[in-house]
């Protein structure tokens, strides 16, 4: 059963066509991933997945919802969380504040209150956090203040942000920017294991081709707004256009 | 699992409560002017239960405030006009005033769902002065610019009155609201406020609604000041609108850059810092200089003041809890690796 | 037993304690020390350095003359900021650190206001405070006993300017343009009364403290037909609705209150200014009284430079020469009560500074009467004699 379902969707920015009537369907379970030049319409995507951009036409639905219908703050409500293709950290913040930060929607605000008379609530708020923090192997950086740490931490921080408030689907927006390969297979693995182990849809937009033909399912390639070709890693490896974005004129030779 | 955080070892918090109220017997043993300096503490008080909810709004959530002032107005008037004209007992209208001021913040939110920095500024700085105004337009209850007296608190049966007695009330509060704050700060909605301050996607994303977190800090930063307000009423007796100048304002801000912004104990540090030193500490300075110089040159205070304030600013840009936590650092590190910083 | 010897220790310190009667605050056997707060860094920074200056000059010739009592008076400054809160804390810390034996010439009404609960708390007096807020003088207030007001009240001042106007010209129509802060409202009340008596009523305008632009409240002047017009303001703001009404060629006759007696009123206004008419309560400084004539003779004696010379600064010589005679029937061992019952004994007291002064249980409001000021040719001129 398809999980995420877009229907034409069509995006202008003051008359530059940013998303072109894009539809494609996700299914539960799978690692998916858009790639495409830079200017293609990849994080405009996510950004009208997540709300932030309201598109002009065409339709998103997850698990039979109306995203469109819904603001951006109740979208992970629905089960979606995402990251930032510029980590978005608040650096005043201890790392596990910041990845409680995900949980915001799991936590009752009576606990406000009910942490006034006992740390218990602090306890089940830390328990939360702390299984993803191992997950993902940061867990000795709890108490470390945000500002200032290694730009890998803070990429992992985001991720366990976003993996706390256990969503259903995880839109991941570059993760393996600026990370050198020993990192970049780290997190390989590591989307690997979120949707292994804890069952989540994954989906991607990446430029590290290594990285996207490694773990994807399926890809889907958009220039200009315009899905080019949509299929499993072999097939999109071998289509011309595909060959000629990204591998230039060494592809003729 | 307790004290993970080591923010939340709370083992000294006790010790200083204790501190808190063995002062005035202290101050009472050391000097026969000790009321003149319970005065200058209690006017603190005040100012720290304001700017710990200013600190919530300007510190936390990035919204700056440069009406805080009117917000203390609006407490102390509505509770002067409640006890004394509508017969509210103090106790109630302890909760009643802060409501209203929250009100007020409410209102004075939606502007800032729009528009932020320092043109919300301008325009929390226009509020100050449109409650000015209404409290001149609405005179039969105020009486207007001539200044209001306002009866002493009454709890239990017994009225406070003096410096001595006032100390205790206020520093109960005082320790509640540092209590409280701090627990907001700690909680969901602190670091809500906070996302909102340094990226609103994030914060989106993470499920905090925007219109609603804004709003909830304007509140919960009205109920502070207006619960100051209230205490600011009753324990100086008379208000006016005089007392409630733009300026102080604008020196609420000062008192919580000074301790360092979004740090609950950087803005009590702040405001005492602010506060002993305007009034305590730079007038025996003043005084020592009149003495050592033979002049009696009086606007040498306001010079004292300034360029303290601005040595502390170019010296220490974190502020007072900043250089605490720094100070903190280097000596658990020490010896090793003294240069290490706040990281 | 040892409770017993304990308890007698104690009970004997206390006993000590009340035989060994305590001096006054502030007053040893050389020095009575007296506190003063002022503005000296906010809106009015002119008058704090100037009033205290005119009150030290008379100070320092009593004490070359050997003091009251053999004791010389000593007076500590303090800022307020005109800021009601700092002026509170100003003054407890005159009263309890530097433990002064009264208070004098506090500037501004709400400052004095502020204060009133630690003079009633203490039992210190507060003489001649440096506002005509009528306020000052009533005794029903906290504290209204320990406070020996010197001025006329703007409200009475509003009265007597309104009484003048229509006996000059009964058909007058009286316009009144003032501040909306505690100052203007104490004139209203004053135009209030005067409305009653006569069955008049009176155009009001109003302005917000430090605006710069009246050519509403003048255009609504000139509307309603003002033939007399009533500023009561401090001195830019009668400066510039003269100036606008003779830029619109509109030519009432112009009074003011309070602080608009200050000569630089005439002098910015210009041509504009002729004819302006403010209200005084005291001698004129350049007078021929016998106030002024010491006065101007001690500024030369003493040096004071010429911007300082001045009304303020009378202002501040004739106070302190109320607050010396005060002192001197106090007592010699004076105590913060034996001032008040000195004052009040005051009876048609006049150096010639003043008016006559009269002070008893039932009266401390001082000058009630004023004498009206009027500029003519760029100098100010006496034009009545004392109106009540």
């Amino acid at each position: 059963m398809a999980d995420l379902i877009i229907e034409n969707l069509t995006m202008r920015f003051a008359g530059v066509v940013a998303l072109d009537e894009v539809s494609f369907s996700v299914e539960k379970g799978e690692i998916f991933s858009l790639i495409g030049p830079n200017g293609s319409g990849k994080t405009t995507l996510f950004n009208c997945i997540n709300g932030f951009n309201k598109p002009q036409g065409g339709k998103i639905y997850f698990n039979g919802e109306n995203l469109l219908d819904k603001r951006p703050h109740n979208i992970i409500d629905s089960g979606i969380s995402r990251t930032f293709q510029n980590v978005q950290n608040i650096p005043f913040m201890t790392v596990l504040d910041n990845i409680l930060l995900g949980a915001h929607s799991r936590i009752d605000v009576k606990a406000t209150v009910q942490r006034w008379l006992s740390q218990d609530q602090r306890e089940i708020e830390e328990a939360m956090v702390l299984d993803i923090m191992d997950f993902l192997g940061i867990a000795n950086y709890e108490q470390k203040y945000m500002l200032g740490q290694p730009f890998g931490i803070q990429k992992l921080a985001e991720i366990a942000r976003a993996l706390v408030s256990k969503p259903k689907l995880i839109l991941l927006d570059e993760p393996a920017a600026g990370m050198n390969d020993q990192e970049t297979r780290e997190i390989a693995n590591i989307i690997r294991d979120i949707r292994e182990d804890l069952g989540i849809t994954v989906l991607l937009v990446e430029h590290d081709m290594n990285l996207v033909m490694s773990i994807s399912d399926r890809i889907c390639v958009l220039d200009s707004g315009e899905i080019i070709t949509l299929g499993e890693p072999e097939e999109v490896k071998t289509h011309p256009k595909v060959i000629e974005i990204y591998l230039g004129e060494t592809a003729d030779a | 699992m307790k004290g993970r955080y080591e923010d939340e070892n709370l083992y000294w918090i006790p010790v200083l409560i204790i501190f808190v109220f063995l002062l005035p017997f202290i101050l009472k043993g050391l000097s026969f002017s000790y009321k003149y300096y319970l005065f200058v503490l209690n006017m603190a008080g005040i100012y720290i239960i304001l700017n710990v909810g200013l600190d919530l709004l300007s510190g936390f959530t990035g919204l700056l405030s440069l009406g805080h002032a009117a917000f203390l107005a609006v407490g102390a008037y509505s509770s002067a006009i409640l006890v004394d004209q509508f017969g509210v007992p103090f106790a109630l209208s302890l909760i009643l005033s802060p409501l209203v001021a929250g009100l007020f913040g409410f209102v004075i939110g939606f502007p800032a769902l729009r528009i932020s920095g320092m043109y919300l500024g301008l325009t929390t700085m226009g509020f100050g002065f449109i409650v000015k105004r209404m409290i001149i337009a609405f005179r039969e209850w105020t009486h207007g610019s001539g200044g209001l007296d306002v009866s002493s608190p009454v709890l239990f049966g017994y009225t406070i009155k003096t410096d001595w007695n006032n100390y205790f009330l206020i520093y109960t509060f005082v320790v509640i609201a540092v209590v409280a704050g701090r627990r907001i700060a700690k909680s969901k909605i602190g670091r809500a406020f906070m996302a909102i301050r340094d990226s609103e996607q994030a914060a989106e994303a993470a499920g905090i609604n925007l219109a609603k977190y804004k709003m909830l800090a304007f509140f919960i930063s009205g109920l502070f000041a207006g619960f100051a307000g209230v205490l600011f009423a009753h324990t100086s007796s008379f208000i006016s609108t005089d007392h409630f100048d733009i300026l102080l304002s604008i020196y609420f801000i000062i008192m919580i850059l000074v301790g360092g912004v979004s740090s609950i104990y950087g803005a009590v540090l702040g405001t005492l810092f602010i506060v002993l030193l305007d009034n305590l500490f730079v007038p025996l300075l003043k005084d020592q200089i009149h003495f050592w110089f033979n002049t009696q040159a009086g606007d040498i205070q306001s010079l004292i003041f300034g360029l303290i304030m601005f040595l502390f600013i170019i010296f220490q840009p974190m502020g007072l809890y900043g250089m605490w936590l720094k100070m903190r650092i280097y000596w658990k590190l020490f010896p090793f690796n003294p240069r290490q910083r706040f990281t | 037993m040892k409770r017993v010897v304990g308890t007698l220790i104690i009970i004997g310190l206390l006993a000590v304690g009340c035989v060994k009667r305590a001096p006054a605050p502030g007053v040893t056997d050389t020095e009575v020390l007296i506190g003063n707060v002022q503005d000296l860094s906010g809106p009015l920074k002119e008058l704090g350095a100037i009033i205290p200056s005119g009150s030290n000059m008379y100070f320092q010739y009593i004490n070359d003359q050997g003091g009251v009592h053999g004791r010389s008076i000593k007076m500590l400054i303090e800022d307020h900021q005109y800021n009601p809160q700092k002026a509170v804390a100003a003054t407890k810390k005159l009263v309890e650190k530097d433990q002064v034996f009264c208070l004098f010439q506090i500037l501004g009404t709400s400052p004095c206001e502020a204060i009133r609960p630690i003079l009633s708390e203490t039992g210190t007096p507060l003489i001649a405070p440096a506002t005509n807020s009528g306020t000052m003088s009533d005794l029903s207030r906290e504290a209204g006993d320990l406070i020996f007001h010197t001025d006329t009240g703007y409200d009475r001042q509003g009265e007597i300017l309104v009484d003048y106007i229509l006996n000059q010209n009964s058909d007058a129509k009286i316009g009144i343009v003032y501040q909306d802060d505690d100052y203007g409202e104490n004139v209203l009340v004053g135009i209030a009364r005067a409305e009653e008596e006569h069955e008049i009523t009176v155009q009001k305008e109003s302005y917000q403290r430090g605006a710069i632009d009246f050519k509403g409240q003048t255009m609504n002047l000139l509307k309603g037909g003002c033939t007399d017009v009533i500023i009561a303001g401090i001195v830019r703001e009668p400066v510039t609705v003269m100036k606008t009404a003779e830029a619109m060629n509109y030519k009432p006759n112009f009074f003011g209150t309070g602080p608009t007696v200050d000569a630089r009123v005439g002098k910015l206004a210009g041509s504009a200014g002729e004819g302006f008419t403010a209200t005084y309560w005291a001698n004129m400084w350049n007078s021929d009284a016998p106030g002024p004539i010491l006065y101007r003779e001690l500024c030369e004696k003493y040096d004071i430079p010429e911007p300082y010379i001045g009304l303020y600064h009378y202002y501040g010589f004739a106070t302190a020469q109320l607050l010396v005679e005060g002192l001197e029937r106090a007592g010699r061992n004076p105590t913060r009560k034996s001032l008040v019952r000195g004052l009040e004994t005051f009876k048609n007291w006049d150096v010639g500074s003043f008016p006559p002064i009269t002070y008893n249980r039932n009266d401390h409001a001082g000058v009630d009467k004023v004498q009206l000021v009027q500029m003519q040719n760029g100098e100010q001129v006496v034009i009545t004699d004392w109106l009540e």
